[in-house]
């Protein structure tokens, strides 16, 4: 249960991100660019869920992820380096709270960038795949989230806000490009040796694949794989389920831990 | 809240100990001050009170009680951090909401804090735009928002300009006349000197004096300056300064109308009764202290 401070922390942190300029360019952009995706979809004559929803899902894991890096990478380290964190950690609330509060507060702003730019999508296809807009928002929040959980993990860890700019700058290419690139690497270099259940195993084990596999299996069935002639099967909703919240949970919670530690020097 | 002491504290960060075997005592109704120079630990006592920093070793007393440093302590704390920041995208009125609402504090009373400190007419603009100064006076509204018990203050004169200072003096005055309690950490000796009630030098960590600013002065043996005003009877004030000369505790300067002593605090009575031997050769005296600088810089050693 979260305190007077905690929430109004919360409202705060929700606030002072909505104002922030980068976040509100790179929303901005991100509803943009899935505002053309989907009138091309529209000029294409195209199913929504053939060509606009998986344009949409690209589009979203590259510009999610980094949204979310972009809201959270600042949260700790921003408040240590500007010295508001000993100000704001004089307040009575606990240090694990201040973490959750932010989290949450972020998390809000990130929901507005996303129904922002959902909505916009929703707005200019008049209402046509609308079904395909409301299964791409949950796992598109879980993305966000996921990676909010990251960047906070950065912002905890780093002692200077440019470290954890550059940090999330790397992170991001890491799990958004290079990281299927490398899996995709591995199986040309293993020629077989490496099995194509560990590779998804593997896929799945990073949020922005997990991602992308959840919404391919929305919008092209359950048999995905099996219909692009790979011979490995996806785990279940349980266990999907699992590496969302894993991903969400435990870099908040070691955030968490990593304040609690620390000494106001 | 009568007293609050810290008992032995010791604090180390790595190889460095930042506070060793520290103790002060903070009274009701009183203003102190915590001098010393860079890195002499004042800050860390600051953030030790406040529950920032957890002391390896010692204590915390709230009226000869044992205390801890949680929640409920932190509720009675007022806090102006050295350099205090603020979100730059947020107004200041924005900012003394949020920790009005984390406090429990009343609309009406922030926007009167607001008009105390000065910033009512400026509360709407977003705090980059505001100046040290005004920064300075937001974190000084955040501070006594709650009128806490115990008023902490880092660096506090920094930027303010003579209107922040009258802010800043009505506040102290406030709190020293409410029986509540006032810390200030500063390196503004001479601006703070009439406004606090006792200090406290630390150095490497330790205390090196504590209490009033006269009581500083005795501890670091300076001489004072004795100024007689004199006549013109050129006669009587050559045998003034033989007979100063001749009691030897002082060195004697004479300048156009003026005779200067410098002489031990505790000598100054004896040099009274030698004056007074003169009756209409002495028109005047001014005794000059030594500035609290010049103390502070003995009292470390530094001249």
């Amino acid at each position: 249960m979260m305190g007077r401070v905690g929430r109004a922390l919360v409202l705060h942190e929700f606030l002072e991100r909505t104002r922030d300029r980068w976040v509100l360019v790179i929303s901005v952009l991100f509803a943009l660019l899935a505002s053309a995706v989907s009138l091309y979809g529209q000029s294409a004559d195209a199913e929504f869920a053939k060509l606009t929803g998986p344009s949409l899902v690209t589009l979203v894991s590259l510009f999610i992820p980094l949204v979310a890096m972009v809201l959270s990478h600042d949260a700790i380290v921003g408040e240590r380096e500007r010295n508001t964190l000993g100000l704001l950690l004089s307040l009575p609330v606990s240090r694990l709270e201040v973490v959750v509060a932010k989290f949450v507060g972020r998390a809000l702003a990130l929901g507005v960038a996303v129904v922002a730019g959902l909505g916009m999508v929703a707005l200019v296809s008049d209402g046509a795949g609308a079904g395909s807009l409301a299964k791409l928002a949950g796992p598109t929040l879980l993305l966000g989230l996921s990676f909010l959980s990251i960047g906070m993990l950065i912002s905890a860890c780093t002692r200077r806000q440019v470290a954890a700019a550059s940090a999330v700058v790397i992170t991001w290419f890491a799990l958004v490009f290079f990281f299927d690139l490398g899996l995709l690497a591995l199986l040309v270099v293993s020629d077989g040796a490496i099995s194509q259940q560990v590779i998804a195993n593997l896929v799945i084990a990073n949020p922005a694949g997990l991602y992308r596999i959840v919404m391919m299996q929305a919008f092209a069935g359950p048999d995905v794989l099996g219909d692009l002639g790979m011979t490995a099967s996806l785990p279940g909703p349980i266990v999907v389920a699992g590496i969302w919240a894993a991903w969400l949970l435990l870099p908040s919670i070691v955030s968490g831990a990593i304040l609690s530690k620390a000494r106001m020097s | 809240m009568k007293t609050l002491a810290t008992r032995g504290v010791f604090v180390r960060f790595g190889e460095v100990d930042a506070l060793d075997d520290v103790s002060i005592v903070l009274e009701a109704g009183q203003a102190t001050m915590l001098a010393g120079p860079n890195g002499a630990g004042k800050t860390t006592l600051l953030k030790v009170l406040l529950g920032l920093v957890r002391p390896d070793h010692g204590a915390f007393e709230v009226d000869g009680e044992r205390a801890l440093v949680d929640n409920d302590w932190k509720r009675r704390i007022g806090y102006l951090p050295e350099a205090v920041a603020f979100s730059e995208n947020l107004s200041g009125q924005q900012q003394l909401r949020f920790f009005a609402r984390a406090r429990g504090v009343s609309r009406e009373h922030t926007e009167a804090v607001l008009e105390r400190v000065g910033l009512h007419a400026a509360r709407r603009r977003a705090v980059r735009g505001y100046s040290r100064g005004m920064r300075q006076r937001l974190g000084l509204a955040v501070a006594i928002l709650t009128k806490p018990d115990l008023l902490i203050l880092d660096e506090p004169t920094a930027g303010l300009d003579q209107e922040g200072l009258a802010v800043l003096w009505s506040v102290l005055e406030e709190w020293r006349e409410q029986q509540r309690m006032v810390l200030v950490s500063t390196h503004d000796l001479a601006l703070m000197e009439r406004r606090v009630d006792q200090m406290c030098v630390l150095q490497k960590g330790r205390v090196l004096a504590q209490g009033s600013a006269n009581d500083l002065r005795m501890a670091a043996r300076l001489p004072h300056h004795v100024w007689f005003e004199v006549g013109d009877d050129d006669a009587r004030v050559r045998l003034l300064c033989e007979a100063m000369e001749k009691w030897g505790k002082g060195r004697v300067e004479r300048g156009e109308g003026i005779v200067g002593v410098e002489v031990a605090p505790e000598a100054i009575l004896e040099l009274m009764e030698i004056q007074s031997g003169f009756p209409g050769t002495v028109r005047g005296l001014r005794v000059e202290e030594p500035t609290l600088d010049i103390v502070y810089d003995r009292l470390l050693g530094v001249a």
